[in-house]
């Protein structure tokens, strides 16, 4: 009896995840496989594999946004993670101010997305922009931030390191924090300096934080789309494409469900096969 | 005798006046729709919503009907007048399209055609189709009024004006340009970069540049396909006059535009010339009331319009942009009388006339002959000339993804990525191909050298 209630117990937790992620995963499966179009008001389904596969085969802008989104979340998190740390070990170190500092340090992530790309759009304008004035006041040639196809995607990774360091610094703050200080004592008696206490003392005990740090924004940023939306929309031409931004291009905007379920599951694939193959990488190392 | 002339001539002129006012005094008439249900109307928070919030403001007052305005910005429309037709019922009883939109929302039938609503409806003569792009012909899968039903009313008919600065253009001792060979010609004497720009023109990747390079492939007499209406999905983009439209857009922009031409989007150009940074510039009808308010303009009262120019022996070329409103198939009927009463109400003189007096752009013809001698409307005159020859593109259900490709294409001309030549020649094989895979007659001239 006890041990039959223990299994219906589960029965609601089962319930919701079928129907809200079996359901959803093998309906994107089924639309994967088919052309969905509307006649008199009706949805109309085809079985339509090798059409979406030929359609996926034939994408000329999937390559790119695949190469983007790869550079972008390789530079964008590596970036992130070394700012993070830094500033986590610095403020750390703060005798007075550590709240201060903890609180204006997460305020990017607080800014709503869309805020964020208006004022960066605003900021990097070839015209009117910040940076463009300051450059040209110290008499140097402005940039065209978001025009250039060997700048544009620097400037949007910028604009999301600007925005993610935060995140990351405050997930290795709190590791940080939680550092015996005996270890570290023990170490400055041992006549370690300051570089090798971080180095060898510090780093090696936040590894966790760091496997946890750096697999969320790993998946965060394969999934980045609002600030390349609004920076740039994937210009100029495809240099600043992205998975997640192609992906809505031809969801939304050219109406391919079909199709568009077919890339969102080979990317949910590409998603999955790159956070096995880092987890293998940090596992080994008690990462994760 | 002078006495008599001068009586003569203050009758004559009495007279005149009488005349005139006559048709203006008819004009002035709004239907009486009765007492009707609250509607909701699916709207885009556009340039020109504001004025349209105003006039809707005007009919609630007239008639005690209530009217509420779902705004939401232009991305979001096209998702939620989805979500709203695939549902069991439509939130909406009117949701305005983009002219680009319809043919999925015609082809889905999702809409109630306005006469099954009631069969006396029809559009007033003086109303604009904008290319007949509320009618849909099922049979023949377009748009067009022979053979077709009215489905949609236009609330906004955007074509792109091709606007400058008088006080500049008359200190370089320049006229304004009739056709790309007097604007380049222009630049020499008006570009002068980062203080000023010749000319600007939205580059940027997508629509942008897709609508404005449409300008010069139509003066050139090129085209996408070579007769969509009759069924024939040939590719005809990669054809010379596709490629000199395109090699002259390209030139335009390097000689007179902004470095940044590749990443232009509408409020930029805007924003260059309301700032005073750009002579000259095209840009949509709808974006005029930006350069006469004080709040947002630099160079209130300077700008003036004349349609955009043409190549030198081409053709006067306009791309259509309008907003199609339409009913619903899913909502009670009683809601389809009452979304038509307002359609009605709305395409009258009278409206049309608050419409535009608060800021929009009306969609009769006799609203802009009534205020085009207005200081305050002198780009009416310009806009109703290109309404004449004014014409839709990509009137198919491919439209979309057909888009995407010349947008990607064009732009990456622009920036140098692409010749001109490979840009079109690569656009032609893919559109091709979105045509084949959808089951179109289609086939594509022989490549262009690249």
């Amino acid at each position: 009896m006890k041990s039959s209630f223990r299994h219906w117990s589960l029965l609601p937790a089962v319930v919701l995840f079928v129907a809200l992620t079996v359901y959803p995963m093998v309906n994107l499966l089924r639309m994967s496989v088919s052309t969905i179009e509307f006649t008199g008001g009706v949805a109309q389904w085809a079985f339509t594999p090798a059409r979406n596969l030929a359609l996926l085969a034939g994408d000329a802008v999937l390559r790119p946004a695949v190469f983007n989104t790869a550079l972008f979340v390789t530079l964008g998190v590596t970036a992130e993670v070394l700012l993070g740390l830094l500033l986590a070990l610095f403020v750390a170190r703060l005798q007075r101010g550590k709240g201060l500092a903890r609180t204006v340090m997460i305020l990017p992530i607080l800014v709503p997305p869309v805020a964020i790309g208006s004022m960066w759009k605003l900021m990097y304008n070839y015209d009117f922009g910040v940076f463009n004035q300051a450059l040209v006041a110290l008499s140097l040639s402005p940039v065209n931030w978001l025009g250039s196809t060997s700048v544009a995607l620097a400037a949007v990774i910028l604009v999301d390191i600007w925005h993610w360091v935060p995140f990351v610094f405050l997930i290795l703050f709190a590791a940080v924090e939680g550092i015996p200080p005996d270890v570290i004592e023990a170490a400055r008696i041992d006549g370690a300096t300051p570089t090798q206490i971080a180095r060898r003392v510090m780093i090696p005990m936040l590894r966790p934080a760091l496997a946890i740090a750096i697999v969320f924004r790993g998946i965060l940023a394969f999934k980045t789309f609002d600030e390349v939306y609004l920076l740039t929309s994937g210009g100029p031409g495809t240099s600043t494409e992205l998975a997640s931004l192609h992906l809505y291009k031809v969801f939304f905007e050219q109406n391919l469900l079909g199709y568009g379920a077919l890339l969102s599951l080979a990317l949910i694939a590409g998603i999955t096969a790159v956070l096995l193959v880092s987890r293998r990488a940090l596992v080994p190392r008690g990462l994760a | 005798m002078r006495k008599l002339v001068l009586v003569m001539h203050t009758l004559a002129w009495a007279f005149a006046c009488l005349l005139a006012a006559t048709p203006a005094n008819a004009q002035q008439a709004f239907a009486d729709v009765g007492k009707q249900p609250p509607i909701t109307i699916l709207i885009n928070s556009s340039p020109w919503y504001g004025g349209f919030e105003k006039t809707v403001e005007l009919y609630e007052k007239q008639t005690g009907n209530k009217v509420k305005l779902d705004t939401t910005p232009y991305n979001g429309v096209l998702e939620k007048a989805r979500n709203a037709v695939r549902g069991d019922k439509s939130p909406y009883d009117l949701i305005n399209l983009d002219t680009q939109w319809t043919i999925e929302f015609y082809e889905g039938g999702f809409l109630t055609p306005l006469k099954d609503i009631d069969p006396t409806f029809d559009l007033p003569k003086e109303v604009l189709t904008y290319g007949d792009s509320g009618y849909w012909n099922a049979a023949k899968r377009w748009r067009t009024p022979s053979g077709g039903k009215l489905m949609a009313w236009s609330p906004n008919g955007n074509v792109d004006l091709f606007l400058y600065r008088e006080d500049m253009l008359k200190e370089a001792g320049l006229v304004p340009p009739k056709t790309w060979s007097d604007v380049l010609a222009s630049c020499t004497k008006l570009q002068d970069p980062p203080k000023r720009y010749a000319v600007a023109i939205r580059g940027e990747r997508g629509n942008g540049i897709r609508f404005e390079w449409m300008f010069f492939m139509l003066g050139q007499g090129a085209s996408v396909v070579k007769d969509a209406e009759n069924g024939d999905y040939t590719v005809t983009i990669n054809s010379p006059q596709a490629k000199a439209a395109l090699d002259l857009f390209i030139d335009v922009q390097k000689r007179c535009g902004p470095p940044n031409a590749g990443a232009l989007g509408q409020g930029d150009v805007i924003q260059l010339l309301a700032t005073g940074k750009a002579a000259q510039a095209m840009v949509v009808s709808a974006a005029w009331a930006n350069f006469d308010d004080p709040t947002k303009s630099a160079v209130v009262g300077k700008i003036m319009a004349v349609p955009v120019p043409a190549p030198v022996g081409g053709k006067p070329p306009a791309l259509l942009g309008n907003w199609n409103m339409a009913v619903p198939k899913n909502i009670p009927e009683a809601q389809k009388k009452a979304a038509l009463a307002f359609s009605r109400w709305f395409l009258t003189a009278g409206a049309q006339r608050a419409y535009a007096e608060a800021g929009s752009i009306p969609v009769r013809s006799d609203t802009f002959q009534e205020l085009g001698s207005n200081p305050r409307f002198r780009w009416m005159p310009a806009y109703l000339a290109m309404q004449t020859y004014a014409v839709q593109e990509l009137g198919y259900a491919e439209g979309a993804q057909v888009e995407q490709v010349l947008g990607l294409r064009l732009n990456q001309a622009l920036i140098g990525e692409m010749s001109s030549g490979k840009a079109l020649n690569t656009a032609a094989k893919e559109i091709e191909e979105i045509f084949r895979k959808n089951g179109r007659r289609t086939g594509s001239l022989p490549p262009l050298p690249e």
